[in-house]
């Protein structure tokens, strides 16, 4: 299962040229914003955080889960901690580390921090709404976690799904002769319907095996960073009400 | 992960001609082998790049222990070729795609120390992302030690099992919580002691 499906462990080249660069320059832009508008001295005092925050989550993806084969994100947790803003940046250095290690490619580095960011940031958002409005930690954190991870499957889905006339491209360059043939149904058919609804199928196929894993990942995502953040309120309650307080 | 520190003693101890190689090189290096990854549609292209991949690592000794490594981000890969309808072309091209990238990476890590590869960033990257990987560097080891022996103590209290499930998770959370709590406290001694040092936003390299 590895991960909550939510970081695009894709290959350098396979995404076309214009949406991984759209992501780089998209990333860079929001970074440059951040920091043009964050107050130097705050993001100085932060910087071994968001570094020690930063390592915290490379070491959970790099930290299998030996009877399930699972191995954790916490972004969502380190979200909660370093806020908004400086989960953007702790999530590009993750990123550029964990690309390093064949976590994803190193194009694909700015497309991963906007996914995984929007899981950090509204994991942010919901926890506080969430905690606001039940008083109780454990279904606050549990449905935030869950609802961020749902949300940043679905904006990756949205990701890969934007390359599906490239891919197709890339597969039809040999001439479409796959290793299985799924020709039970039709006799004769227009070649250009076909690859159409063949492009479509196979997306449809990445839905079908992602969502599955995805939902088991987020379940489990959920009952990690729920019983981490009661651990963490147990013994440094002022860590989670700190994030709260200067909000 | 756990290889990182064996990454890090072969970089610094290793003699071939790629690691007196100076890191700018390398980087562009790595740079050219990801355009050539990005560009290449070819199986002939793509194999003669790995090739050439495979050829260096051997050339530079570094060990086996480290080659299995480059085909970790293969685990990634399979999940993409549903995409494709099992087309043994398209398999081939990510599979060659996914190893000349995670090998390119593998001899630039294991043939240049990671403050050099910082040095050389910084002159391209903001330097507050080049400290904060730094900082996010330097963090790994601390992390990793704090780890190794709440390991233990994981064990002592049951490890991780299939049969119980539930004090699986408790068990693997309270560890991530020590260690996210132990790492913020550490981060706080870190900040001191840097600012001590005269730290103002910028870590500056031996050599500077």
């Amino acid at each position: 299962m590895e991960e909550p499906m939510s970081h695009i462990h894709l290959p350098d080249g396979v995404l076309p040229v214009w949406l991984w660069a759209s992501g780089f320059i998209i990333a860079i832009l929001i970074g440059f914003i951040l920091f043009r508008f964050a107050k130097k001295e705050v993001l100085a005092k932060k910087l071994p955080l968001l570094g020690m925050m930063a390592a915290v989550m490379v070491l959970g993806a790099s930290v299998e889960i030996v009877p399930i084969a699972y191995h954790v994100n916490l972004m969502v947790i380190s979200g909660i901690l370093l806020g908004p803003s400086l989960i953007f940046l702790a999530t590009f250095v993750v990123n550029v580390i964990l690309a390093l290690f064949g976590h994803g490619g190193i194009t694909v580095i700015g497309l991963n921090t906007l996914t995984l960011s929007i899981e950090g940031i509204l994991g942010y958002l919901f926890f506080r709404l969430f905690w606001k409005i039940s008083k109780r930690l454990t279904p606050a954190a549990f449905a935030a976690t869950f609802l961020a991870l749902c949300l940043s499957t679905f904006s990756m889905i949205g990701v890969v799904g934007l390359g599906v006339s490239h891919y197709e491209e890339l597969i039809h360059k040999d001439g479409g002769h796959g290793i299985f043939e799924f020709k039970l149904l039709k006799e004769e058919s227009d070649p250009h319907e076909e690859g159409k609804e063949r492009g479509e199928a196979n997306f449809r196929r990445f839905i079908a095996i992602v969502l599955p894993l995805g939902f088991l990942g987020w379940i489990l995502e959920g009952i990690i960073t729920t019983l981490i953040l009661r651990y963490i309120h147990r013994l440094r309650p002022d860590l989670l009400r700190r994030e709260i307080k200067a909000s | 992960m756990i290889q990182l520190s064996y990454l890090d003693y072969l970089a610094v101890e290793g003699k071939s001609f790629l690691h007196r190689l100076s890191a700018g090189w390398k980087i562009v290096g790595m740079l050219v082998v990801l355009s050539g990854i990005v560009i290449l549609r070819n199986l002939f292209g793509l194999s003669l790049l790995y090739g050439i991949l495979l050829g260096l690592f051997f050339a530079c000794r570094l060990p086996l222990r480290i080659f299995s490594l480059t085909l970790y981000p293969l685990v990634f890969a399979i999940l993409f070729i549903f995409i494709s309808g099992f087309q043994i072309h398209f398999i081939l091209l990510v599979f060659l795609k996914v190893l000349s990238g995670s090998t390119g990476v593998v001899l630039l890590l294991g043939t240049t120390p990671y403050p050099s590869i910082f040095v050389a960033l910084d002159k391209l990257l903001p330097s507050i992302f080049v400290t904060a990987l730094f900082l996010t560097y330097r963090s790994i080891f601390i992390l990793l030690k704090v780890l190794e022996e709440t390991q233990h103590a994981l064990y002592l209290r049951g490890g991780l099992q299939w049969n119980h499930p539930w004090r699986s998770l408790n068990n693997i959370s309270n560890a991530f919580g020590h260690l996210i709590i132990r790492g913020i406290d550490a981060s706080e001694k870190m900040y001191e002691s840097m600012m001590l040092r005269g730290f103002k936003n910028k870590i500056h390299y031996k050599g500077e």
